[in-house]
């Protein structure tokens, strides 16, 4: 089968400024991809772009085969999107905002009410689809916009920070779905700013910032090759400049933020033997884990929200 | 086009107490306080009662009111803080058929507005058989109001943005296009000016199928009415595309 999406060089200007910025990818079908990256980075655009709310400035993107330019309409009757903001609609309960949108997906009555009672049964919210949208928590309104793309039974599912603000069981529970629809052979995009969201459920992932990819890779080829198995996290207050030379003269992979230097080792030889010359000061030992890609490549600035 | 109007409807069957309640009572304390009240000092205007030539006048100010009211605070509200036309847009659904749908279904809660004006008064003997005539025109008159207000939502920056178009606009037409006085009996230039607007049309137009005789002239103001939807749904239209797809 083709890919699921090819974009071809995929740009958004807004007022001259790039905000995605020349980008190029493909995603095959039943692959999950997570596209990561920092506050304004570009990753609501791009997602934006593929569902049509945003037209591209230049490039090509093609989603399921169909280009983003002329079939629109066709390519957001086959996908289902879960925005950032829910974006429910607050006038109706749960139950009739499943059976609205079955409505503008053009969906048979019947065939609605079974797939949006089976949906509130799957997502755990059959008690409250009565309730108005407002009554709902975070992680049923989240709940209920999961339910809300696969009304019309996508197999390509469009995710913007499906987690963002639920707490830790919301999340768990989210994810095991996502298992589960991957199981299925859904093709999933998600972009997040959790590591361990990404780490879990993505095939391959997509780093981004300032509008370009940074790289691309499973999330074990990207730490390997950024920064190897394991971390050294060294407190080194005061002594920076010592540490620092002496971690360049060992030739090893670092990176330092403020009072701290994270040495990056690829083998646990090399780890082991830098740990023989450390006196009196404070260090702990971690696995290299996609978060240290993520702010090596991205860097350790705050972003503010754009 | 269909579906974005039935939401609306599903939603008013939800709220059409509220809804009617100001849609309809409003007009009808007009009508209380100019056609019966005020009116009972007047002996006859353009050949009719005052009364008769206010109530015409009432079904037009009505119909452009509720549908300019509907088409704009509900539908700013969905199209920002409630963001009902981005979810809409995340389906099949197109800005063109958003935009219709809601201008559609803003007239047509202003004909409901019309028609139970006409009800509740034909109760007090204003009922007239020609009200079945001028019906669609009334319609007609909500849609360009409609529009007008589509275009609102499409430029506005917030809610006071609707103070310029509601007391730059619509309370004015509602003024100067012939609903309280005859426009035949002010000066030529100011009866010219309150016909370069659709509101003046349309009462004219209403007035003669009520109460005169009809004439080649009203096809004219149908035309009027016809052009001023045309152009406002085409400017509101690009506006409205720009607003939520960008």
């Amino acid at each position: 089968m083709s890919l699921a999406l090819n974009a071809i060089g995929l740009k958004k200007n807004y007022d001259g400024i790039p905000v995605v910025n020349g980008i190029s990818f493909d995603i095959k079908p039943g692959e999950c991809v997570g596209i990561l990256g920092p506050n304004g980075a570009g990753k609501t655009t791009t997602i934006k772009m593929i569902y049509g709310q945003v037209i591209p400035t230049a490039g090509e993107l093609l989603v399921l085969g169909l280009n983003t330019k002329n079939d629109i309409t066709q390519i957001r009757s086959r996908i289902g999107v879960v925005p950032q903001d829910d974006c429910l609609d607050t006038d109706f309960s749960a139950l009739e905002n499943l059976l609205l949108f079955a409505r503008y997906h053009n969906m048979d009555s019947d065939l609605a009410h079974a797939q949006a009672e089976h949906l509130l049964a799957e997502m755990k919210l059959s008690e409250f689809k009565h309730k108005q949208v407002e009554a709902l928590s975070g992680g049923m309104k989240r709940r209920l916009a999961i339910a809300r793309a696969l009304i019309h039974k996508p197999q390509f599912i469009l995710m913007d920070e499906p987690t963002t603000g639920l707490d830790p069981q919301a999340r768990l529970w989210i994810w095991n779905y996502f298992e589960r629809l991957k199981a299925n052979n859904t093709t999933l995009v998600l972009t997040t700013h959790y590591m361990e969201e990404a780490e879990r459920l993505c095939d391959r992932i997509i780093m981004i910032d300032h509008g370009v990819i940074l790289d691309q890779g499973t999330a074990k080829e990207l730490i390997l090759k950024h920064i190897g198995t394991e971390v050294i996290e060294l407190h080194v207050g005061s002594e920076k400049g010592y540490w620092l030379s002496k971690v360049e003269q060992a030739g090893l992979k670092f990176q330092e933020y403020e009072d701290n230097i994270f040495i990056f080792f690829e083998t646990t030889e090399s780890k082991q033997s830098f740990i023989s010359h450390i006196q009196n000061t404070h260090y702990y030992v971690r696995a290299a884990n996609l978060n240290d890609v993520f702010l090596k490549l991205a860097g350790y600035q705050i972003r503010e929200k754009s | 086009m269909y579906n974005v109007w039935l939401r609306n409807f599903l939603f008013f069957r939800k709220t059409f107490v509220v809804s009617l309640f100001w849609t309809t009572l409003e007009p009808l304390m007009f009508l209380g306080a100019f056609g019966f009240g005020f009116g009972h000092y007047i002996s006859s205007i353009e050949g009719m009662s005052f009364l008769q030539f206010y109530f015409a006048g009432l079904l037009c100010t009505t119909a452009m009111m509720v549908a300019y009211f509907e088409s704009t605070y509900p539908n700013y509200t969905k199209m920002t803080h409630q963001k009902t036309y981005a979810a809409m847009l995340l389906t099949p659904v197109s800005t063109q058929q958003i935009f219709f749908g809601e201008m559609l279904w803003a007239a047509t809660k202003g004909f409901l507005g019309v028609l139970g004006v006409f009800l509740i008064s034909s109760l007090f003997g204003l009922f007239n058989s020609n009200f079945f005539v001028v019906a669609p025109i009334l319609f007609l008159l909500s849609l360009v109001f409609a529009s007008f207000g589509m275009i609102m939502i499409s430029i506005a920056k917030n809610y006071d943005s609707f103070v310029f178009s509601t007391s730059g606009v619509i309370v004015p037409l509602s003024m100067i296009s012939g609903t309280y006085f005859s426009l035949d009996e002010i000066p030529y230039y100011l009866k010219t000016a309150a016909y370069i607007f659709p509101l003046a049309h349309a009462v004219r137009l209403v007035r003669n199928v009520l109460y005169k005789e009809i004439g080649w002239i009203d096809l004219g103001h149908i035309a009027v009415l016809v052009v001023y939807l045309m152009i406002f749904s085409f400017i509101g239209l690009r506006l409205f595309r720009k607003k939520l797809v960008n």
